[in-house]
């Protein structure tokens, strides 16, 4: 089992080489000459094809994409190498379940499979979308914990303390990750969840120092909670990375890793970014010893994951991880609108789609690109966790069929998309519920869904 | 070798994303005589324009991009030192980087390489850019603008340090102030005294072109 000083001597003693190559002129061709030599089309008339061969070589190509260019640490400017033995051998012995969260909110959490009736894994949240004030903060997270299928929250990020912006690396920012622990604890606390795992850890926390700093229990963090830890695109570490690592590992808590690749950045095209969506899924079991992966492929231009060639990166990756793989896996989605527009919810509804009948879980959703601050409701994730109960173990070419209609019904606004409201506009703190105007927005996009075969909660007038 | 076929063989280097026949291109125009201006203004500059524009238009990725403005540079480090002080060769000089405590580099590349094929000359300072170094690089290469980029809610203060450091050494007027990336907005631009906001790398090129005239 490769262990974190193993990776550690690959970093001090790997192939020399500077940044600019290692992207430049060995992972970004490399990832051009797998989809060449595998013949990997995306076919914009199925954004979520069914078609076993094509995902198991994808998994083919990129396990030697891994093998043949390494991970890179930017810190040592070495290049971290695995045989494609020591990848193979990463990925029969990687998790295949874990269990998160305490009392009635322990769950596992398994890998899914293509098809799969098991309902996603619902990590529902901001997405590390930012937030104003404690205030906001509360608001939020109070309604994603309210959420009936939520197994686990994904917490916004404090963007100030004591009335200053948070600065990196500073004692502000370590202030932040320690507030933003116990006042996530606290909230579950008082809708009474108290057990359910906080999987973001911690949002807040980009540098390392206030990533520990916030470990420390009486900030209310468990060992029961995960530990995400995000890798930098593409396939790279550096040392503040790996001393998150480190100290997770220490902790014994489950690490996520969350990567990811830009559809029009290094990877290229849409079959580049799957193939590299796929190899960051086999670097992070090895390089940030991750017991779960959290892909989050975005546009370049619409900063979202909701336009054709997503959709296909999503569905081609998850087809490809959970037929070769027992990897756990969540696709974190982004919408290009904001909240209490039906095209918010129709965006989440598309990915969500894409990911579950992959065999992904989710996490959901960061919204309006994660761009603005408080413009994210409890809503949104609510609606991609019911879509997400709807689609569990729907066929491949039925969901390609409803992935087309609903790509209709946006796609062509994704460049202009509408802002919608922010979270006080349109969602009322002290009735726990959106207003009543994004309740008719709630109730026409049901109808819509229903009117494409998938049947949601009824929702309330 | 005859102009024509100098200009031809400088435009296809930068096309075909190769530094080395860029910079043989380059030496083939000093040989033949060609007037480096020239060369670099009807030759290396409309083929970069080309692929920033493929870019735009995602008929070619980063990478493609990147090893074009790569070849530009290979080519120019041969022609700059040919042509005379006088002469006006970049629109301005752009000093660009990622905030303090903030290591993604990918939209900072973007705009940094658009920004190049667009006839900047730009000072990419990298990633994790310390407030007063943003400075210190503009007064040393007379840059007119400064470009701070910034993916993190928690990093994009770090934008404000710098513009807050120019007021205090008197020296804000001196510089056009542009801020981008993830969580940044028109607002925050706005609300922080930038001097303007790019969405996206072909809006902070207009933006980019403004500045350079004011």
């Amino acid at each position: 089992m490769t262990q974190i000083l193993d990776v550690m001597e690959k970093s001090l003693e790997g192939k020399p080489m500077s940044e600019t190559d290692y992207q430049l002129r060995s992972f970004a061709p490399k990832v051009k000459e797998k989809v060449r030599e595998y013949d990997i089309r995306f076919d914009p008339k199925a954004p979520i094809p069914d078609d076993g061969s094509l995902a198991d070589d994808m998994f083919g190509a990129a396990t030697e994409l891994l093998a043949e260019v390494g991970a890179y640490c930017t810190s040592t400017a070495r290049v971290i190498s695995f045989s494609e033995k020591e990848i193979r051998r990463a990925v029969t012995e990687a998790p295949k379940e874990i269990e998160l969260g305490e009392g009635r909110d322990r769950k596992r959490l398994r890998g899914r499979k293509v098809g799969d009736k098991t309902p996603p894994w619902c990590l529902l949240g901001a997405g590390g979308g930012a937030c104003s004030s404690d205030r906001s903060f509360i608001t939020l997270v109070e309604g994603y914990a309210e959420i009936p299928e939520t197994n686990g929250i994904t917490t916004p990020a404090l963007t100030r303390v004591g009335g200053m912006r948070i600065r990196p690396a500073s004692p502000l920012e370590i202030l932040g990750a320690m507030r933003n622990a116990a006042l996530a604890r606290e909230t579950c606390n008082r809708v009474g969840r108290e057990g359910i795992p906080i999987m973001n850890s911690l949002s807040t926390a980009e540098s390392d120092i206030a990533f520990a700093a916030a470990l420390h229990p009486k900030y209310g963090m468990r060992r029961s909670d995960a530990y995400m830890i995000c890798c930098m695109d593409p396939m790279k570490a550096d040392f503040a990375r790996l001393n998150k690592v480190t100290t997770a590992l220490s902790l014994g808590g489950a690490i996520g890793m969350c990567e990811g690749p830009l559809l029009g950045g290094y990877s290229g095209g849409p079959e580049g970014t799957a193939l590299s969506n796929i190899a960051h899924h086999l670097m992070g079991i090895l390089t940030y010893q991750a017991s779960w992966i959290l892909p989050f492929p975005l546009h370049l231009r619409y900063v979202s994951s909701s336009c054709r060639e997503l959709l296909w990166v999503i569905s081609t990756t998850g087809q490809a991880v959970s037929r070769n793989s027992d990897i756990i896996s969540l696709n974190l989605n982004y919408t290009s609108a904001g909240p209490c527009t039906t095209m918010c919810l129709f965006e989440t509804s598309a990915s969500v789609l894409a990911a579950v009948t992959a065999g992904l879980s989710i996490e959901s959703v960061g919204v309006a690109s994660n761009r603005y601050e408080d413009r994210t409701t409890p809503v949104e994730p609510r609606i991609s966790a019911e879509v997400g109960y709807a689609v569990a173990g729907m066929k491949l070419p039925d969901a390609n069929e409803i992935a087309v209609k609903l790509l209709a019904k946006y796609e062509s606004k994704l460049s202009k998309p509408p802002l919608g409201k922010g979270l006080y506009e349109c969602w009322d703190a002290e009735r726990r519920r959106p207003s009543k105007e994004y309740r008719t927005v709630i109730r026409s996009f049901k109808r819509s869904m229903s009117r494409l075969g998938v049947d949601l909660k009824g929702e309330t007038a | 070798m005859d102009e024509k076929n100098v200009l031809k063989m400088l435009g296809n280097a930068i096309e075909t994303y190769d530094s080395g026949a860029a910079e043989k291109a380059a030496k083939e125009a000093v040989k033949s005589k060609v007037d480096p201006l020239k060369a670099i203004e009807a030759g290396l500059a409309p083929a970069i324009e080309r692929v920033g524009d493929k870019f735009e238009k995602m008929e070619v990725y980063l990478p493609e991009l990147m090893l074009a403005a790569d070849a530009m540079k290979s080519a120019m480090t041969v022609l700059m030192p040919l042509i005379p002080k006088d002469k006006k060769v970049s629109k301005a000089t752009v000093v660009i980087g990622t905030v303090q405590g903030d290591i993604h580099e990918i939209g900072k590349n973007i705009v940094s390489n658009m920004l190049m094929a667009n006839g900047f000359d730009v000072v990419d300072l990298g990633v994790n850019v310390k407030t007063s170094a943003f400075v210190d690089e503009a007064k040393r290469t007379k840059a007119k603008i400064i470009g701070a980029s910034a993916l993190m809610s928690s990093t994009i203060g770090s934008q404000k340090d710098i513009i807050d450091y120019l007021v205090s050494l008197k020296e804000r007027k001196k510089y056009g102030l542009m801020v981008g990336g993830g969580p940044t907005t028109g607002e925050w631009a706005k609300e922080i005294g930038a001097d303007g906001w790019g969405e996206d790398a072909a809006s902070t090129v207009k933006l980019a072109n403004k500045l350079s005239k004011g």
